[in-house]
């Protein structure tokens, strides 16, 4: 047996949504329970008081990457085989700068938005409504802006490749800069303590 | 070390965790090995304009009559067909198998499978890994059968004809097949057709009949 499953032919196409509603609940039931149904914790982010998305988001990447690599080498899983999204460098970095700026604002990403409304808040479900209308709006104004859209492409291009480094190294250089990462954001958080909305609660 | 290990907080065990997997990843190897490759585009585009990497079906058989063994000749379908009909000497190597194959780079290395597509295919693969002389069976395992082991003749041959049709008539006896006029092509082809299935790589002695009694198997196993 070897992974991908989808492209080795395990199931098609219609059996893989179901698979995917399976994990999409998984991962939103993963989401409630760290916490980021709320909005304080998620913008406490932005102030340094509160570094559980930083140290959540850092050991997602870890884990999945440790795990992808190692399984990889044993010849589990063909890494060859899984899609890499294209980098449009720009686009993107303008594209992540504005989903920040709507992360401090609304207080929740797309997907943390969707899990606060399934708690029943009703923020959550303001937040999703803006989406909705984002959403709206770009399709509107794609035509305009779809030469900058596609712009900047650098193909699938991954860390390794860019750098021209072996894979392990990049793997250990990414543990290496999640550990410094989760060091200095418990420094912060001490630092910041006062701040933090779970004290005050 | 154990103990100090166990006192630790659950956060600090798993940073040691993933920190010892990267050190160790350090030295685990490349995990894609060898399934990406760069191509130069143009090299392949060219040799492929100039047509100079396929193999005429009429040519191969003479080499496999004259016994010349300067190449290997992979048949690329699936095992069952492979069993079934092949080529004298052919080896059996799967598409799929192919980027894994244990070919040598300085062979000759003729490609085919029942069309040129499947050997289009691994043409590419072959030579995006840097192997220099492969080549592909000109139409394929149909193409064989057409020119080959079944060819077409007209009905009347003119007298200039008839020297060239002896030939060919000993290539295709030679193969279990024989020659088709094609008056009555669709007929007597349905009816030798069958023997064709049990024709089996066979390098021996050549056939005196147009039919065939199905030989022993004999596949060399690698070159």
């Amino acid at each position: 047996m070897n992974a991908p499953f989808y492209k080795f032919g395990l199931f098609n196409s219609d059996v893989s949504l179901i698979i995917a509603f399976i994990i999409g609940i998984a991962f939103g039931f993963a989401l409630e329970r760290g916490g980021f149904g709320s909005a304080r914790i998620l913008a406490a982010q932005f102030y340094f008081s509160n570094m559980r998305v930083l140290k959540v988001m850092f050991t997602a990447i870890v884990t999945a990457m440790l795990g992808l690599y190692y399984l990889s080498v044993i010849g589990f899983v063909d890494l060859s085989l899984i899609y890499i999204s294209e980098t449009y460098i720009l686009p993107q970095v303008v594209g992540g700068l504005i989903l920040g700026v709507g992360f401090v604002i609304g207080g929740y990403c797309p997907g943390t938005s969707v899990v606060s409304f399934a708690t029943g808040k009703l923020d959550g479900l303001m937040y999703i409504l803006g989406l909705m209308f984002g959403i709206f709006i770009f399709g509107e104004v794609f035509p305009y802006i779809t030469d900058f859209y596609y712009s900047t492409n650098m193909g699938s291009v991954t860390l390794p490749q860019y750098f021209h480094l072996s894979y392990g190294l990049v793997v250990f250089l990414v543990v290496i800069m999640a550990v410094g990462a989760f060091a200095l954001a418990e420094w912060s958080e001490k630092k910041f303590a006062h701040r933090n909305p779970e004290n005050q609660l | 070390m154990k103990k100090l290990f166990s006192e630790l907080d659950l956060k600090y065990k798993l940073a040691i965790i993933a920190v010892l997997l990267g050190v160790v990843a350090l030295f685990a190897g490349d995990p894609y090995s060898g399934t990406s490759v760069k191509v130069n585009v143009k090299d392949l585009a060219l040799s492929t304009v100039k047509s100079s990497d396929k193999i005429n079906p009429t040519d191969l058989a003479d080499w496999i009559i004259q016994g010349k063994a300067d190449y290997i000749l992979v048949d690329l379908r699936s095992p069952d067909k492979y069993a079934e009909y092949t080529l004298p000497e052919a080896e059996n190597i799967p598409l799929v198998e192919l980027p894994n194959s244990d070919l040598l780079r300085n062979q000759k290395i003729i490609l085919f499978s029942d069309d040129e597509v499947a050997a289009a295919q691994g043409w590419f693969i072959l030579k995006a890994k840097k192997y220099n002389s492969v080549y592909i069976l000109e139409g394929g395992l149909n193409g064989w059968k057409e020119k080959v082991v079944f060819p077409k003749v007209p009905a009347n041959p003119s007298k200039d004809d008839l020297a060239k049709l002896e030939k060919k008539k000993a290539v295709a006896q030679y193969f279990g097949g024989d020659l088709v006029t094609e008056t009555t092509s669709t007929e007597v082809r349905t009816e030798i057709k069958l023997p064709t299935s049990s024709v089996v790589p066979q390098t021996t002695q050549p056939n005196t009949g147009g039919k065939v009694t199905a030989p022993k198997k004999k596949k060399r196993e690698g070159c």
